[in-house]
């Protein structure tokens, strides 16, 4: 220990009655400073159902849109729901099976060296911003072909690929090397060893960490901004079309003038936040049980 | 077998599912997808509903990105306020503009107390969006409305931080009776640097900072204003006279120019001084449409356009948008013949 | 267990396989596993790739004076980062002041000062509030929190801190710098603070509860064991924090009012590279404006490349020094 506050001078009781304010107050400040937190997280949420309970009925998830602001009342995100399922499950789809892959590669065959240089590679991944991630696929995919929405899918997909990875590496790890060793030991080959043996014992965690990563993207805004923007109104599930999302109906619902569209715009973000909270929470409720399961008993 | 028979399943499921996606759905041939201005996109909302032969879509995103999303073939048809330039037309690779929506820039603004239809001219404009006149009881502002008690209160221009053909419009009149605003601020163009202000994304989202800010002004078209209960300008044209965005102002406007250029563009912004123009709104403006001279759907986009410029243009005075005059009609229907499959 | 009962085979085949180091199915595996882990790499190549052949125009026009040219005019076609840079610079510098303490204290809660009954729950619900989606908190940002700034704590800052070139004029408009600024202060705690909490979790209970027996209060045990031991790792998740901040497009450009101007007066409208990119790109005419708003993509990918990679070093010298010390 480097610090000098607790040398044995400091720690007398001469002192005592001063260090135990000074222990008070900073317990109080910290106290305080994740009340802050709670409150905040508490005031967004609220204002989001406070505002956005006032549309959501029937019609919000079953009409399409109003034509700017005509005819607000029976409208609805019935076409951004919908898009928003079609963009995320087609991530999803792609994501999932190149993370485990790539995973299932980095935990049990790659060599140390190569397994942190990879590892960096996935970590700079994640840290690309959604916006230049978008830029990228727009540029690659989009430019002179036209908007879809399995673009945007790709897009989201490669936001989702590093969460996937180190969630699914992650329980591979946990997974005891004693299972693994058993199963060679009796003369099974190494793909039928990882197929049959680890992979069932991860796949609590494997769904765990997609649906955060699902949680998370279902939310990207700037990834769709150029990739599936120009979308109808009509309920559509192409998609070798630009989709409506429900992100996208928020952000440019946002800024409109219009109270009625103000609410709808409540509504659609009371929508995704109870989607995106619900699933966080599940995933994390399940994944700390499988984990246990895992590491604990057996 | 377990994990045989689950591999069969999730391929089979994926099958089906691939199957249904693709069949649940063959791309309708009634859909004309359009993206652009969003100073026309009031009437165009109306026509969606109206239109009953094909289902049009529109996106609002700005006449920047009306012209871009032509130029890549990314819609049907695109919309911009701003004529396209020579290099925007080659970029463009065969596309046609053709004016189809005739109405007016409205400068709103939001101030308690205060009655609509203050006098503003070109110059006291020019100088609130350049950041020279700052706050509402300025002498400036009250010499054109003697009698007005302006309140003591900050200044806030609102601009358009998207790619807009108001945006270049609005800098088309601003430039015109502003030497000082050409050189400093620069234009007509779709995006300009403004010296001072908020920006905000499309027409609507003008009118949304406009309604929230207390002291603020700026730029859309008089459809936003009326809709959003946002008071409204009168602007000094040439003869000196104050006008307010209408039907009969938009009207004397558009009698500045009957010459297509040979991109079909008319310039009506600032009319001159006459006796014609006695009543002319000088921020009006045509908007026009961008079709690809080589479509596949020509025959739905000129139905459609001929639909617009006819019969559409009934539902245009409701929402201050004056019928084009008859010979933008007969230059549409001339032109439209250029437009091939 | 009875997956490993299924893998029990024929030990005369048994034999045979483990003669052979590497059976086709294992090969077959390796194969594309090691495809599905290069994919990282490969897509990481081809986006340094796309963008800078992308931004190519506008790097041969402008050079690397676009970084310090002030002027954005796309009525001339000249176009500079400057004051996207001041920008992005100005909010996530001071979103990342607002969070610091914020998020550290929030860690220390959960990990030292909290009783155990309540750490669970509000551990959760911080890690919720990262949950939140960028494009409702900007939603919040324009219709809630900026007419609160401007109508109540606006005013208060200007009376007690007018002084300061920070709060210099009255509040005028929601959209502000300062409303980015709180946003993005709310995105960064919840990164920043899990992150501490797992590091303050790492330090060996042998030190702590040496310096319990010596009759340390909480605090001392804070101060003089766990932050010295978590130092570098806080400054980590710091810089992650900071790396969130300045690649936030969506919320920001809801919130910051999108002007070109450099100023301190953080009641006026902004704007930061992500911003301008996401609120441009798609009404961009010109080619030089697409390959301009490229290269400010560019510059924001080089910054989170640093960043990522300066947190990764930090990390990576604390674990190998608690490695070796252990």
């Amino acid at each position: 220990m480097s610090d000098h506050v607790l040398t044995a001078k400091s720690l007398t009781s001469e002192h005592r009655t001063r260090r135990r304010i000074v222990n008070w107050v900073v317990e109080g400040v910290a106290t305080l400073a994740a009340l802050t937190a709670v409150a905040l997280l508490l005031i967004v949420v609220g204002s989001v159902a406070k505002r956005g309970l006032g549309a959501i009925n029937l019609d919000f998830f079953t009409k399409t849109p109003s034509l700017l602001g005509f005819d607000v009342a029976s409208s609805g995100i019935a076409n951004a729901i919908v898009g928003t399922f079609v963009i995320v499950g087609l991530a999803v789809s792609m994501a999932l099976p190149i993370g485990i892959l790539a995973a299932i590669y980095l935990n049990e065959f790659a060599p140390r060296r190569v397994q942190s240089v990879m590892t960096v590679a996935f970590d700079v991944l994640n840290g690309v911003p959604a916006i230049v991630v978008g830029i990228f696929v727009f540029v690659f995919i989009v430019s002179g072909h036209g908007q879809a929405a399995w673009k945007g899918s790709f897009a989201l997909a490669i936001l989702m690929l590093p969460l996937v990875t180190r969630s699914t590496q992650e329980v591979l790890a946990l997974v005891p090397s004693s299972m693994r060793e058993a199963s060679l030991a009796l003369g099974a080959p190494r793909w039928r060893t990882t197929l049959s043996v680890v992979l069932p014992m991860a796949v609590g965690g494997i769904i765990t960490g997609a649906t955060l990563a699902t949680a998370r993207v279902a939310g990207e805004t700037a990834p769709l901004l150029f990739t599936s923007a120009l979308a109808g109104n009509a309920v559509s599930w192409q998609p070798d079309e630009p989709l409506s999302s429900i992100p996208m109906f928020i952000f440019t619902s946002a800024e409109q003038a219009d109270p009625a569209l103000q609410e709808q715009a409540w509504g659609a973000a009371l929508v995704l936040i109870a989607f995106v909270l619900v699933a966080s929470m599940v995933a994390r409720a399940f994944g700390l049980r499988s984990r246990r399961r895992l590491t604990g008993g057996r | 077998m377990n994990l045989r028979r689950s591999a069969i399943v999730v391929v089979l499921v994926a099958l089906v599912a691939t199957a249904v996606t693709v069949t649940a759905g063959a791309r309708s041939q009634g859909t004309l997808s359009g993206a652009g201005a969003t100073f026309p996109a009031p009437l165009i909302a109306v026509w969606q509903q109206e239109y009953k032969r094909d289902q049009v879509n529109y996106n609002a995103i700005g006449s920047g990105g009306g012209i871009s999303a032509i130029t890549n073939r990314t819609v049907d048809f695109g919309a911009s306020d701003a004529p396209l330039t020579p290099d925007q037309f080659s970029a463009c690779k065969g596309c046609i503009q053709l004016p189809w929506v005739l109405s007016a820039t409205s400068v709103m603004y939001n101030l308690d107390g205060v009655k609509n239809a203050i006098h503003l001219n070109g110059r006291a404009i020019a100088d609130i969006f350049m950041g020279n006149i700052t706050n509402w009881n300025d002498a400036r502002i009250r010499r054109l409305n003697p009698g007005v008690n302006f309140p003591d209160r900050r200044i806030t221009p609102v601009y358009r931080s998207d790619g807009s053909g108001t945006t270049y419009n609005f800098t088309d009149y601003l430039t015109s009776v502003s030497p000082s605003f050409k050189s400093r601020v620069g234009g007509p163009n779709t995006t300009v640097n403004w010296p001072a202000g908020v920006g905000a994304r499309g027409s609507s989202g003008v009118a949304g900072v406009i309604s929230r800010t207390e002291g603020a002004i700026g730029y859309a078209d008089i459809a936003y204003a009326l809709k959003n209960h946002i008071k409204f300008a009168a602007v000094q044209n040439k003869s000196g006279k104050w006008a307010t965005p209408g039907l009969r102002s938009i009207k004397a406007a558009s009698l500045a120019d009957k010459k297509f250029s040979k991109t079909n563009e008319l310039s009506i912004v600032n009319p001159p001084k006459g006796k014609k123009f006695l009543r002319a709104y000088p921020i009006s403006t045509y908007s026009y449409v961008l079709l690809p001279l080589k479509t596949s759907k020509a025959a739905q986009l000129k139905a459609f356009v001929t639909w617009a410029v006819t019969t559409g243009q009934r539902f245009g005075p409701k929402l201050i948008f004056q019928p084009v005059p008859s010979y933008v009609l007969a230059r549409a229907k001339s032109q439209l013949t250029r437009v091939k499959s | 267990m009875a997956s490993v009962s299924e893998t029990v085979v024929d030990p005369a085949a048994a034999t045979l396989r483990r003669r052979g180091r590497f059976s086709p199915g294992d090969a077959f595996l390796y194969g594309i596993t090691l495809a599905a882990a290069l994919s990282a790499l490969v897509l990481l190549v081809l986006l340094a790739r796309e963008l800078i052949a992308d931004a190519w125009p506008a790097v041969q026009e402008f050079g690397l004076g676009f970084v310090t040219s002030r002027t954005w005019d796309p009525s001339t076609d000249v176009y500079g980062a400057a004051t996207f840079l001041f920008g992005t610079a100005l909010t996530s510098f001071a979103a990342l002041l607002l969070a610091a303490p914020l998020s550290i204290a929030i860690a220390l809660f959960l990990t030292e000062l909290a009783p155990r009954w309540l750490r669970g729950p509000v551990g959760t619900l911080v890690e919720m509030l990262a949950a939140v989606p960028s494009v409702v908190l900007g939603l919040w940002g324009i219709l809630v929190m900026g007419p609160w700034i401007v109508e109540h704590v606006g005013p208060f800052l200007h009376r007690t801190l007018g002084w300061t070139p920070f709060f210099k004029t009255e509040p005028a408009t929601g959209p502000s710098m300062l409303s980015a600024i709180l946003i993005l202060t709310i995105m960064m705690v919840p990164i920043i603070s899990s992150i501490c909490r797992e590091l303050f979790l790492n330090v060996p209970r042998e030190l702590r509860e040496g310096a319990l027996a010596l009759g340390a209060t909480r605090w001392e045990v804070v101060r003089g064991v766990i932050f010295p031991y978590a130092r570098a790792g806080v400054a980590a998740a710091l810089i992650l924090g900071l790396g969130r901040a300045i690649g936030e497009a969506i919320a920001v450009t809801q919130v910051i009012g999108n002007n070109e101007a450099i100023t301190w007066n953080l009641f006026d409208p902004g704007d930061t590279l992500a911003s301008r990119i996401a609120s441009l790109y798609v009404g961009a005419t010109t080619k030089l404006q697409i390959s301009s708003l490229v290269y400010l993509a560019l510059i924001l990918l080089a910054f989170s490349l640093v960043v990522n990679l300066l947190a990764r070093v930090i990390i990576n010298r604390v674990a190998a020094r608690h490695q070796v010390s252990a």
